[in-house]
């Protein structure tokens, strides 16, 4: 997002997912797509049934590569300078949108210069992509009418995540693809409501709509809205915590719907870190690896047992709606988090319908009650209602009631005014193969698991499809080590080790090997690395070095 | 855009140029059946059901491939259009074979969706299977303890071993859900504002109370004795349902929010017309049949000699009684076995049975007659009792002249008549004398007030009350139970009484009552013998669990309960012993449907006999049963990744298939697609294994809960349980699609692991230890302000998540920024 945020001011997908379907060139990088947005992947699919040109940049082969027109197996980490790679072909060849760029970017001059030297035969040795392969993929790209760029934490979730999002924004800048239909910068976000997320302030740096925490003005208005004064004080971006719990720094944490002893990159750090609070809060569905640290644990409620919003990847602001009671004493989030604000910091809920309801106990304010108060913080989503949502579907922007919303951003103007170019130098991953890890780990999803588990593993059907975690490793590297698909081996780094099956596959290169995240008997995020992003402190969750060997 | 004018069934519609008739009709809200119709694609094996008459052809038109044409004129449902629709129809559910319904819920008076609540304790779903019983059935914790059990004698297991246990099966589910004090949640209407008597508190009239609260009434029970529960307290001995269990269960029935008033006995401190003038908008008779019809000999007057029901009430209401050592109970039905039962338990040592025709006649229920029988009751048969006027000898108190019986000529409807032999009368000599000889609500007539004297009465003492409406004579008073239909089971007095209750929110809504089940059944065979054994060839020989029982010799020390009832994983075996023979597609299943619709009698024009293909379980997420496969082609269009293929080797002679192959290529996603397009239950998601009848089913639209995508999906939600998720092909972004997590993956839901209570570790090292939400706060505040007291705002801080909603992370980050005061708020995945 802090990528999206530099060049254009605003950080979201900025095209919708049906617009695929009128596009006519999909480039799609880092972003196994028919795996993990099944339904975007099947858009994608059926697009390229209809004509349009896919062009698949991934480290693996991917199953979109079947139906690609084009496709290329970059090395883990080795995003950027691809990108900018094609970037440099576009300008060569002179296939920019010349007038575009003049009417709607800037600083165009330092970025050209940026990029003189990352030719494709310079691409070539660090991505192992052939340079003809990079000219085709940027004419093809640069000659499409819509043309879109489809991504996911394969370029994100790296040290070099924020300068990866800047060179795809650089592509699509140059090429005039923002603001027109079928065409775009499409982050496709991983779980169903980090666009909300994001929206709503759950970041030490912003307010809800993405106002400035260090801005006198936005906070002079929240001061307002909530009645209290405001710190001036930045706060701690989740992968800082770790420290701060170390240093003494940080006592109490609350910590609602994330299971970070798995999910994070090098987790046996941040499950450390835990057992030093305080005070542990954790507040979930089932009894996670971090719940079992909590000192409190809070019984909450899935998406079927409460009311509210989840925004999608295409910003659409979309009801969740109750369909049945939480089981025992569980309750939603919401109600808790007015339980506990209550308990603290006595009654703030004058004014609202305090009745109880016997079967799902829900706590006042309500969803809806919550949803009129965002409307008043942010102009983004002033127009939209509950009301509205009973027969609309509304993309932010949608300042006023009679808005249609937004689906397609950056018609006419960037929120920043016009994008910014930024010069990137490309820099590698924090960590490389060497004699000892001789090997490329990236980490990702299979279509029938979702992030740690803990819904899809208790979904007997998920999980009969893949039950168990393994490496895939390319044919080469196996023989090397004598190994036979489905063979038990350990896969370590320098942060820990883990046992799993080994498949052998085509649809990893040499010297690279593949590992689902979902298994907690065989955590990949043992291995990652979470060396941070030093602009947005994302963890480089995508690629480390590590080693596999044979179980004796 | 240009358009055409046509006339449907008279009405002029005015369309766009290029569409089909069906489309045309569709988007003019006109139903034209189909079972093979996918937008876009068109099929080469038509169902033709979509026919309509076009004027001018002479032939009837389908209408998914004919173009809507300016001036057509157009009959969707003329007699032709139906005769044809109704032929094909015939045609294909000749072949159709399956059970729409199991054959144990057409058995039970109650229509107990059986197979579903079974299916939940497979998965140990306890909670969601007693709702699934609580839904017909209130009473599951007394029914699961004496129900005579009609659903076991057809099941369909006997073909193979022994029944499936169901009724031990409902009673583990509500013993289980009793000793984890759940909540059961059960949901009730608005008020409505009307107000409803209800004349005694037993099973009929606590299921009425039940069933009118919960459609929003108010309802208020007046019963005679002091406390609540009817024949469940007063008729049957602790040893058959204790008195907690009593309790447990008329608190469940009352914590919907239920008046009572006890110790008012109708006819004496109440009158009909008194609850009239009290407001009450309507009257509900459930008071039973507790008046013992007299042991019509000379010289029952006797001291010792008591009748049935007023001895069982002594008993348990716990008043000791000098009965001696030898008692003789005269009677066969199921009463007289817990007279007898519970006479043993009060120490009389020989226990006799006098009965004046066979043991088979007997009309107890032959499993409470073995049970007597086990505990050393001794049975007298083909005797009669003729008086107690002669002299006893001094062993015993009594002399019960018994005269042997036989039986007569058959008469004309084969029934034979039982006679005395003359000429060998006995006598039997005893202490006590107990007649079980029928009930009756009412001896005589009712009396109390002008109302009172109004009501009807039925030969035996029953109160007339139509069949159809519930109501009495008497506008506005209903009854049921065995005050209306005689002593039966309760499992019948139940059901009496929630028909009546359906009446009664009719009559005082004025509106229709709730439809009856359909009795449209496709059948793999009405009787045992009409059934294929093919159907059970992969099925092996795994005999039932056996209740864990008290022997006789200790259980008839006390009054504790016999049976023991299943442990958990007894009741988990027992339930993966069903056969799952209803149909789970039963709610969407459009050939039955349109059977129904176009009244085609299946049990006329024919269905299938015996299964053809093996039901393939190969696929991960889908269960294929090609026995029920019409051939429509829907699955195999709508599939988005070309993954499956239908086909046949040949076609018979009316174009259905033979030798048909329903083929899962390797890639395909699971997204269960054509599940939800398949036109039977061909096709049926394993993970969806509760059968949805005729119960309702809300359909609540939300947003799925994996990726980012924010596809919009339908839940289906029966009660408080998730049956399963779809798609609606109208709703973006994904327009009818979804993935294999959408459809498939919420289980997760009511996974037994999901947290359910509050827990606090007290000191670290110790575990974690669960409380209630009160404990839990103040804990979590006292520890928060704590430290907000010694190190400031900035040593707290708050991880939210990207999978609660907009509303909850805004929540949160106030709580954090407004009223902590720390910026110290992030999400784990705000990349």
């Amino acid at each position: 997002m802090t990528g999206l945020v530099t060049v254009l001011g605003s950080g979201a997908m900025t095209n919708t997912i049906n617009g695929i379907l009128d596009s006519d060139v999909m480039l799609v990088i880092g972003s196994n797509t028919t795996e993990t947005h099944p339904i975007i992947g099947l858009r994608m699919l059926t697009a390229a049934k209809k004509g349009s040109k896919l062009i698949v940049a991934d480290p693996r082969r991917i199953k979109l590569c079947d139906s690609a027109t084009l496709s290329m197996q970059q090395r883990p980490g080795t995003d950027g300078a691809l990108i900018n790679s094609l970037c440099h072909v576009i300008l060569r060849d002179g296939l920019e949108d010349k007038e575009y760029i003049a009417k709607r970017a800037e600083n165009f001059d330092a970025f050209k210069e940026s990029i003189e030297k990352c030719t494709p035969e310079w691409a070539e040795k660090i991505t192992n992509v052939p340079a003809s392969l990079i000219e085709e993929v940027a004419h093809t790209f640069a000659k499409g009418e819509r043309a879109g760029i489809y991504y996911t934490m394969g370029i994100t979730q790296h040290t070099s995540g924020t300068d990866n999002v800047c060179s795809l924004a650089n592509l699509a800048v140059i090429t005039g693809n923002l603001g027109k239909e079928g065409a775009g910068l499409n982050p496709l976000r991983g779980q169903n409501n980090v666009q909300g997320a994001s929206d709503m302030g759950c970041n030490p740096s912003f307010f809800p709509g993405y106002q400035k925490c260090d801005d006198k003005d936005a906070q002079e208005k929240f001061a307002k809205i909530w009645d209290c004064s405001i710190t001036e004080k930045p706060g701690l971006m989740a992968t800082e915590m770790g420290d701060a719990i170390t240093e003494g720094k940080l006592a109490g944490l609350w910590i609602m719907g994330e299971n970070p002893v798995l999910s994070d990159p090098n987790s046996s750090h941040a499950q450390k870190a835990f057992e030093q609070l305080d005070c542990l809060v954790v507040q979930d569905i089932f009894l996670t690896e971090t719940a079992e640290l909590a000192d409190v644990v809070l019984p909450a409620a899935s998406f079927a047992e409460k009311d509210g919003t989840f925004a999608n990847t295409e910003r659409k602001v979309q009801r969740v709606r109750k369909a049945v009671p939480p089981p025992g004493d569980a309750r939603d989030d919401l109600s808790i988090i007015n339980m506990v604000s209550n308990r603290m910091l006595g009654n703030q809920n004058g004014g609202f319908n305090a009745t109880i309801d016997p079967v799902f106990h829900t706590v006042p304010p309500f969803a809806s009650d919550i949803f009129e108060e965002i409307t008043t913080c942010w102009i983004a989503m002033a127009g939209m209602s509950y009301d509205r949502f009973e027969t609309e579907s509304l993309a932010w922007p949608c300042p006023e009631k009679d808005h249609p919303g937004t689906p397609v951003l950056h018609k006419g103007v960037f929120p920043r005014g016009k994008a910014w170019l930024s010069a990137i130098t490309w820099n590698g991953p924090d960590e490389n193969p060497d004699e000892e890890y001789p090997l490329i780990l990236t980490t990702g999803r299979v279509l029938y698991q979702y992030h740690t588990g803990t819904m899809t593993r208790r979904s007997e059907v998920l999980e009969s499809s893949a039950p168990s975690a393994y490496v895939e490793m390319n044919p080469a590297d196996a023989e090397g080590l004598h190994l036979t698909d489905n063979e038990m081996v350990r896969a370590t780094s320098r942060r820990g080790k883990i046992e799993l099956a080994v498949r052998i596959t085509d649809r990893v290169d040499k010297g690279m090997v593949f590992i689902p995240f979902h298994y907690k008997e065989a955590s990949a995020n043992l291995l990652t690395n979470d060396a941070l992003d030093p602009k947005c402190k994302i963890p480089e969750a995508k690629v480390c070095a590590i080693k596999i060997e044979k179980l004796v | 855009m240009s358009t055409v004018t046509l006339n449907i069934n008279g009405n002029e519609v005015i369309a766009e140029k290029g569409l089909t008739i069906l489309e045309v009709a569709q988007r003019a809200d006109i139903n034209i059946p189909t079972l093979c119709y996918i937008k876009g694609k068109p099929t080469d094996k038509p169902c033709t059901i979509c026919v309509v008459e076009v004027e001018g052809k002479e032939e009837l038109m389908r209408s998914c491939v004919t173009l809507a044409r300016d001036g057509m004129s157009i009959q969707t449902d003329s007699e032709a259009v139906i005769a044809h629709r109704q032929e094909r129809l015939a045609v294909i559910s000749e072949t159709h074979f399956g059970d729409c319904k199991a054959p144990c819920n057409l058995t039970c008076p109650g229509q107990i969706n059986v197979q579903g609540y079974i299916a939940h304790v497979a998965k140990g779903e306890y909670e969601e299977a007693l709702r699934v019983v609580m839904e017909r059935n209130p009473m599951p914790f007394s029914v699961g303890r004496v129900c005579p059990r009609f659903c076991e004698t057809r099941c369909r297991r006997i073909l193979i071993d022994e029944p499936v246990s169901i009724n031990h099966l409902k009673r583990f589910v509500a013993d289980w859900c009793m000793t984890h004090e759940i909540d059961l949640k059960i949901p009730k209407n608005k008020p409505t504002g009307k107000r409803i008597a209800v004349i005694g508190g037993g099973p009929a009239g606590l299921t009425a109370a039940w069933y009118l609260t919960r459609k929003g009434h108010e309802v208020t029970i007046f019963e005679a004795a002091p406390k609540l529960g009817g024949a469940l307290r007063y008729g049957f001995p602790d040893y058959k349902i204790p008195k907690e269990i009593v309790d447990y269960e008329v608190n469940t029935i009352l914590r919907m929010g239920i008046n009572i008033r006890l110790s008012q006995r109708w006819g004496k401190d109440f009158t009909l017309q008194d609850l009239k003038d009290m407001g009450f908008d309507a009257t509900f008779i459930g008071i039973g049949a507790t008046i013992d019809v007299p042991f019509d000999v000379p010289c029952t007057d006797k001291e010792n000699v008591y009748t049935a029901s007023n001895f069982l009430r002594m008993i348990n209401e716990g008043r000791r009684l000098e009965l001696g050592r030898k008692a003789a109970v005269i009677g066969g039905n199921n009463i007289a076995m817990e007279v007898s039962r519970a006479l043993l338990r009060e120490g009389v040592e020989q226990v006799t049975i006098v009965y004046p025709r066979a043991r088979l006649e007997m009309p107890a229920n032959q499993r409470n007659v073995k049970e007597a029988e086990k505990e050393g009751v001794q049975f007298l048969l083909m005797a009669s009792p003729s008086g107690l006027c002669a002299v006893p000898d001094e062993t015993t108190r009594l002399k019960l002249d018994l005269i042997r019986m036989k039986l007569g000529e058959p008469d004309k409807r084969g029934k034979r008549d039982i006679l005395p032999i003359s000429g060998s009368t006995n006598s039997l000599g005893v202490d006590t004398v107990i007649s079980s000889l029928g009930q009756m609500a009412v001896d005589g007539v009712m009396s109390g007030g002008e109302l009172e004297e109004q009501l009807k009465m039925k030969p035996g003492g029953m109160f007339f009350a139509n069949p159809r409406s519930s109501e009495t004579s008497v506008e506005g008073v209903f009854a049921g139970g065995d005050a209306a239909i005689g002593s039966k089971s309760v499992i019948q007095a139940v059901v009496s009484a929630r028909r009546a209750a359906n009446n009664i929110n009719a009559y005082v809504m004025g509106c229709e009552k709730d439809p009856a089940d359909t009795r449209f059944n496709f059948t793999r065979g009405k009787s045992f013998d009409d059934v294929s054994l093919k159907n059970f060839d992969e099925i092996g020989i795994n005999l039932r669990e056996k209740m864990p029982e008290r022997p006789p010799e200790v259980s008839t020390q006390d009054y504790d309960e016999v049976k023991l009832g299943f442990t958990e994983k007894m009741a988990k075996r027992e339930a993966d012993r069903c056969l799952k023979c209803g149909c789970t597609a039963y709610e969407r299943c459009d050939l039955k449907r349109l059977d129904i619709d176009f009244k085609v009698n299946i049990n006329k024009t024919g269905m299938g006999r015996e299964p053809v293909y093996p039901i393939d379980n190969s696929h991960r997420a889908i269960t294929i049963d090609p026995n029920k496969c019409i051939y429509c082609g829907r699955c195999e269009r709508s599939c988005e990744y070309d993954a499956l293929e239908v086909r046949a080797d040949s076609f018979d002679e009316k174009g259905r298939p033979v030798g048909l192959i329903i083929d899962f290529k390797e890639h395909c996603v699971s997204c269960g697609k054509c599940v939800e397009n398949c036109s039977t239950g061909a096709l049926n998601k394993k993970n969806r294994i509760v059968p949805i009848q005729s119960e309702e089913v809300r359909e609540i639209h939300t947003t799925c809960p994996y990726c980012g995508t924010g596809c919009q999906m339908v839940l289906k939600v029966k009660g408080h349980t998730l049956m399963e998720i779809t798609a609606d092909p109208e709703i973006g972004p994904n327009f009818g699609d979804l993935c294999v997590k959408g459809r498939f993956g919420h289980n997760f839901i009511q996974h037994p692991d999901r947290l359910k209570t509050p827990m606090i570790r007290r000191q670290k090292g110790l575990p974690l230890e669960p409380v209630k939400w009160d404990e839990a706060l103040d804990f979590m505040a006292q520890s928060f302000s704590r430290i907000l007291g010694e190190k400031g705002p900035d040593a707290l801080a708050g991880l939210s998540s990207a999978r609660c909603t907009t509303e909850e992370n805004y929540a949160f980050q106030k709580f954090f920024r407004a009223g902590i005061g720390t910026n110290n708020v992030d999400h784990c995945a705000r990349y």
